[in-house]
């Protein structure tokens, strides 16, 4: 059996399918993406730019195609869908990656034992009705004790026990803990980032505040009180001095910043509108006894229109 | 500065959602800007950039006075209000005609720019040829060893595919591969190939070469219509139709990114742990798939020591128990000689 027309059939197949470079094309299949590091063919380039960039595009392209067609395939409702390698170039974000969400308290008790999360379904079987029913929320099951129609009421109950409404209070119990849960969670992740913006540490700078204006406000200015034990001396601001030499940048930045606040009109006399000689504010309240401008254009207004009416 | 919102409702919620920063990003929102002087070739061009680009663009088509290289905070607000990461700004001077900056924003911060100027511009409309899908993936084509060796030109690469296909994705539908944008640089001239570089490097010292920016080559963009052809083989036969629009571009003013803020966009998500095992990521020694599919892995055993070996016991080979009372008796002194002596013995066996 002659096979040599097989191969030749083959050869011819494969010749036009392959390309013939000097160096190899990268291949990013990642991205898509073939690059060509040959050096541009100066005289094809001049003599014929189209015809020219449009052959190097066909072999880079059929390059990249070989290597797309070669890749493993998965099945789809839409076709087979050809697997892509991770790319090898590096590009940029767009934004800076998400940062781990800090963990709650009970999260981090939990990730200390080794519990392991169970996701809790939203819906329940419920038994008596043969259907599934909502855990919380409409129709709740959490809520069920609060809408039976009978109660079994213990022996030595009270007089005014109401077991819809124990119910119903234990249950506003129960999440208004997790609220506070949830509050005291969200308060320690802000803590934990390092923002001293959260309420408590602001409270707590302001009692600090309070207290070192208490101690020197004594006629004595602090000095014959009583010391607690361990209380801290005062510290007062110091006096800060800018160098006597500064570069040229510095100071010229310094004084441009002073021209800057000359120039600027003063925020208080932009708050009251005017040129300093009349308070526009002031007067339109008096004009019209505190109702403001538009009360007083609505006025003068009604009076033109009565006057047509004559 | 925006103030930071607090959703009220569930669907603000998503959409804020859909804002945050994500481990594996989606494609780049491009706005195309309009300049106060933009002129026709770059307001087509920018237009077909942006047919290209859908529907991940938004044109904002009213005379906006931005100048990127002067001022980035009406660039900073457009991001942060559209959530878009990349401008197209189109401007034309008397100094610069035609010209387009590219701007990438990192964060709502700018991160890079790249200004390109239009010598020539083809319109789609010129081609009476078929026309790709729109928001269907181009190929890219790079043609140039410039691409992977002068630092500009990295950069318009890494731009280039930013813009068109930035997206990491996993698997791809062979048959909608319609179109591919290639981009061609004219000859490199000899200032700049890698032969003679160190005359140019020379040059450089004494100070007689050209201005960077005119010895950079032209780019020709182009973009083409892929036909697949039978071949007889698995892999088809690529025939390429220019499709529109072509461009041919001169580089100038550029700006590069900031060291610290190259760092952290560079940044990787730290894998899963399967997609380590699947040999992602660092590489994996010793294993390897094999045809059927199958995980393989290869074990190294340290040299196998026979004399520790234990075979019968007989009590022809036992030590005598006499030997063994004489260690027993000896000095606490010589004891570590003895156990020293016999390890040695126990190496050498």
């Amino acid at each position: 059996m002659d096979v040599s027309e097989i191969l030749a059939e083959h050869a011819r197949k494969q010749q036009a399918i392959t390309v013939e470079k000097e160096i190899p094309l990268e291949v990013d299949a990642g991205f898509l993406t073939v690059t060509d590091t040959n050096p541009i063919d100066e005289e094809s380039y001049k003599v014929n730019l189209e015809e020219y960039i449009q052959s190097t595009a066909r072999d880079g392209v059929q390059v990249l195609i070989s290597a797309l067609f070669s890749l493993p395939t998965v099945p789809s409702p839409d076709g087979p869908l050809a697997q892509l390698p991770p790319p090898t170039t590096q590009l940029p974000r767009a934004k800076s990656l998400p940062k781990p969400k800090p963990l709650s308290k009970w999260e981090q008790f939990a990730k200390a034992k080794g519990i392991s999360h169970r996701k809790k379904d939203r819906k329940v079987w419920d038994e008596e009705k043969q259907q599934w029913v909502n855990r919380w929320g409409w129709k709740g099951t959490n809520k069920a004790g609060e809408e039976q129609w009978l109660t079994e009421v213990p022996q030595n109950a009270d007089i005014d026990h109401d077991p819809a409404k124990k119910a119903r209070e234990e249950r506003k119990a129960r999440v208004s803990k997790n609220e506070k849960q949830h509050e005291k969670n969200m308060l320690r992740a802000q803590r934990a980032q390092g923002s001293s913006s959260a309420p408590t540490d602001q409270r707590k700078r302001e009692i600090d505040r309070t207290l070192a204006t208490t101690r020197v406000s004594t006629a004595s200015m602090g000095r014959f009180d009583k010391k607690l034990e361990g209380e801290k001396k005062l510290k007062g601001v110091k006096r800060k001095f800018e160098a006597a030499e500064v570069s040229a940048d510095t100071e010229k930045l310094q004084n441009m910043s002073i021209l800057s606040k000359l120039d600027r009109e003063p925020a208080t006399k932009k708050a009251k509108g005017g040129d300093g000689v009349l308070n526009v504010r002031k007067a339109v309240r008096a004009a019209s006894k505190g109702k403001g401008s538009a009360a007083l254009a609505k006025e003068s207004g009604g009076k033109k229109g009565k006057k047509v009416k004559r | 500065m925006l103030r930071t919102i607090k959703p009220k409702n569930a669907r603000s919620k998503r959409a804020l959602q859909a804002r945050e920063p994500k481990e594996v990003e989606g494609p780049r929102t491009a706005i195309f800007v309009r300049g106060t002087h933009a002129g026709d070739k770059v307001q087509n061009a920018m237009k077909e950039l942006m047919a290209l680009k859908r529907p991940h663009a938004i044109s904002f088509s009213k005379k906006n006075a931005v100048r990127p290289f002067e001022d980035t905070s009406s660039l900073e607000f457009w991001a942060q209000k559209n959530d878009a990461s990349l401008f197209v700004v189109g401007q034309s001077t008397k100094k610069r005609p035609g010209g387009m900056t590219f701007v990438r924003m990192f964060d709502n911060r700018v991160f890079d720019m790249l200004e390109v100027g239009i010598e020539d511009f083809v319109s789609m409309q010129e081609f009476k040829t078929p026309k790709s899908t729109p928001g269907h993936k181009p190929l890219m084509h790079f043609a140039s060893e410039l691409f992977t060796t002068h630092p500009r030109l990295v950069q318009l690469k890494s731009f280039l595919l930013s813009f068109f296909n930035g997206e990491e994705i996993d698997g791809i539908h062979l048959a909608g591969l319609g179109h591919v944008v290639s981009v061609t640089l004219g000859p490199t001239p000899p200032s700049l190939s890698s032969t003679t570089s160190a005359t140019a490097t020379l040059g450089a010292i004494t100070g007689d070469v050209q201005p960077q920016g005119e010895a950079l080559p032209k780019v020709h963009i182009r973009s083409y219509t892929i036909r697949l052809l039978a071949s007889g083989t698995r892999v088809p036969r690529v025939e390429l139709t220019p499709m529109g629009p072509s461009l041919d571009l001169v580089l100038r003013r550029h700006q590069d990114a900031d060291p610290e803020l190259l760092k952290q966009a560079l940044r990787r998500p730290k894998l899963k742990k399967q997609d380590v095992e699947k040999g992602l990521g660092k590489k994996q020694k010793n294993l390897e798939v094999d045809e059927m599919g199958d995980l393989r892995g290869k074990i190294h055993v340290a040299k196998q020591n026979l004399g520790k070996l234990q075979t019968r016991k007989m009590k022809g080979l036992k030590s005598s128990k006499e030997e063994s009372v004489d260690v027993d008796e000896d000095d606490e002194d010589d004891e570590g000689v003895y156990a020293d002596a016999g390890r040695k013995r126990r190496r050498t066996e």
